[in-house]
């Protein structure tokens, strides 16, 4: 009943555009701040979500720029160790070289072929095919091979159809035995090499480690190599301090698969700016808040100094005016988090259309800001009506 | 709850008043619990000056007040408003009423500032008392003085008090409303044990006071 009078007699309609002006003010404010709550944490579960592990992705081959310049592009101990040291490098395998020449045949003329040919190793942490036929002892003269998935492609899809020959399967590759020969010395050691898998990730003739170690010792020829390639396992190939850290060293690696860093820099810049126009856009919000509350106070200065002088008290008069003022405020940070809920949901099932998992609920980090944007709110509404009606009174 | 006047004298009247002899300025006075008090003034005496000073809304003064035997100008805020609800009520002699209420709502405001000490239909009844029930529905600022005057008495009545402070509060009324009105505010008064502070330019009778001063 008493507020019923104080709503007559405290008009807060003076200024009443203002007020909108402010709320619509606020609410741009809070919806791009909780969107880039949202979106920063939307970003981080499809980058970190068990999920969207792409497990390729994860693995990067790097290498020297080649830019014809250098007679060798190879990757000094120094600068290995110094990628080694990156955040973002989990793990770091070395690719090492045969150091022989090494020839591969068909073993049947009805399928004829020969190529001059190369072996890298790297350890078996970083292929990613698991076969039990990927060992080699010591003594065997059978030497199992992962060849890179493109090789086939490229028989298959260009060399086969020119020369008019069969198209392979996976598995007639696999079944297929080739002769594999050493040459070293002049002399000719012949092996049996038996494709057990087709890599994705790392694009070379890859045989075990400890073949090729002792294959080294016993055959080398020339002296050991340095490292060319280097395979890294990094938690997230997107990060753009990886794109930025080989582009300074002249490194490059599968452009594919740091594609992401690209948009995850545009993602970054646009989370920021909007951080930012959101911040900006709060305090301005605010302002303009504490201006109207302000101006609502003075323009009815003798009313309240009237209310003050029959007995009503500062507190029924502050409670009053906060009950004027800061509803529309939580209203507007509700609507503005209900807002970005919905579209939250809709994000959820637009990219779960794509493969791609978020949560399809808001995230408990935005509902926290929320929280703390109307605390913000309710400390400046307080604090303004406390000090013009303790002015006022005066 | 006693108030008490100790060498109060207001500062832009001091060179005026230091001269005169007045039983309230530069004096020590005590107004008892419960005490009807009249303080007569002639014009330019101070007589409102000094109602605002009793009442604290003007602070431009030397000497202190006490309400409580606590210094006036150390009571604010919220601990003033109570007292104002619970314990003092006032009648000013420019009736401060708000224009653009209703003379009910002006009533009303102060019933329900504070836990309310009469029910809504007291106002009916003293309304009827002092012959304002045709302009209860009315706006304030449209009624005439001697109304308005009538709407400030009862709204000063609404609460609990133990002083009520009146500046010249039948100003604009005839003999017959005086009456009425000084019998309902005697009334009043007896109910709640509470003393009064009277002022006026001229003596009467219309109260049976316990204390004179001259201004």
């Amino acid at each position: 009943m008493f507020n019923t009078l104080l709503r007559k007699i405290i008009r807060t309609g003076v200024g009443r555009g203002r007020f909108i002006m402010a709320g619509v003010g606020l609410t741009v404010a809070l919806l791009l701040i909780f969107s880039a709550v949202q979106v920063q944490v939307n970003y981080s579960e499809l980058l970190y979500g068990k999920s969207n592990q792409d497990s390729i992705a994860n693995f990067l081959v790097i290498n020297k720029e080649i830019n014809g310049n250098d007679p060798e592009n190879t990757l000094s101990q120094q600068e290995v160790e110094k990628l080694k040291q990156q955040p973002f490098v989990v793990t770091i395998g070395q690719l090492s070289a045969s150091r022989f020449k090494v020839s591969a045949q068909s073993p049947s003329d009805n399928f004829p072929f020969y190529t001059d040919l190369f072996f890298e190793s790297v350890p078996n942490e970083f292929i990613d095919v698991t076969s039990k036929d990927w060992t080699w002892s010591p003594g065997s003269r059978t030497i199992p091979l992962v060849i890179p998935n493109q090789f086939l492609d490229i028989y298959n899809f260009g060399f086969a159809p020119s020369q008019n020959l069969f198209q392979l399967t996976q598995e007639m590759v696999m079944a297929l035995p080739i002769v594999i020969n050493i040459h070293t010395n002049g002399t000719t050691v012949p092996f049996t090499g038996r494709v057990v898998g087709f890599s994705d990730r790392i694009s070379s003739v890859l045989v075990p480690q400890n073949f090729l170690d002792w294959a080294n010792k016993t055959y080398g020829t020339q002296s050991a190599g340095k490292t060319s390639r280097v395979v890294i396992k990094t938690n997230d190939p997107g990060d753009p301090k990886l794109a930025s850290y080989l582009k300074k060293n002249g490194l490059v690696t599968n452009a594919d698969k740091t594609r992401f860093s690209k948009y995850r820099s545009i993602v970054n810049t646009v989370v920021g700016a909007s951080w930012v126009t959101g911040v900006v856009m709060l305090l301005f919000a605010l302002l303009v808040f504490s201006l109207f509350i302000q101006l609502t106070i003075a323009s009815t200065k003798h009313e309240i100094q009237l209310l003050i002088t029959l007995g009503a008290s500062p507190r029924q008069l502050q409670k009053f005016l906060l009950k004027q003022f800061l509803p529309t405020n939580i209203v507007i940070a509700f609507l503005c988090l209900l807002a970005v809920a919905v579209l939250q949901f809709f994000i959820h099932r637009f990219l779960q259309n794509q493969n791609m998992e978020v949560s399809q609920l808001i995230s408990p980090f935005t509902i926290l800001a929320a929280v703390l944007i109307v605390l913000v709110l309710w400390i400046v509404n307080v604090s303004t009506i406390r000090k013009y009606i303790k002015q006022t009174g005066e | 709850m006693n108030i008490q006047l100790q060498k109060v004298i207001p500062v832009p009247l001091k060179d005026k008043f230091s001269s005169r002899s007045s039983h309230i300025w530069n004096q020590q006075v005590l107004f008892t619990d419960g005490e009807w008090i009249k303080i007569k003034a002639p014009s330019g005496t101070g007589k409102t000056t000094l109602i605002n000073i009793m009442y604290k809304v003007r602070y431009d003064y030397e000497g202190t007040v006490q309400w409580n035997s606590k210094d006036l100008r150390e009571i604010k805020g919220d601990e003033l408003a109570m007292l104002r609800q619970q314990k003092v009520s006032v009648i000013f002699q420019d009736l401060r009423l708000f224009a653009n209420l209703t003379a009910r709502e002006n009533i009303e405001l102060k019933r329900v500032m504070q836990q309310p000490f009469y029910e809504k239909d007291a106002i009916e009844s003293m309304a009827a008392t002092l012959g304002v029930t045709h302009v209860l529905d009315q706006r304030a600022g449209t009624c005439s003085y001697g109304e308005q005057q009538r709407i400030a008495i009862i709204r000063s009545l609404m609460q609990p008090f133990k002083w009520l402070i009146m500046d010249e509060p039948f100003s604009h009324l005839d003999k017959e409303n005086i009456k009425r009105a000084a019998t309902l505010i005697a009334a009043e008064c007896k109910q709640r044990n509470a003393g009064f502070v009277l002022t006026d330019l001229d003596e009467d009778d219309h109260f049976e006071y316990s204390n004179f001063y001259n201004l």
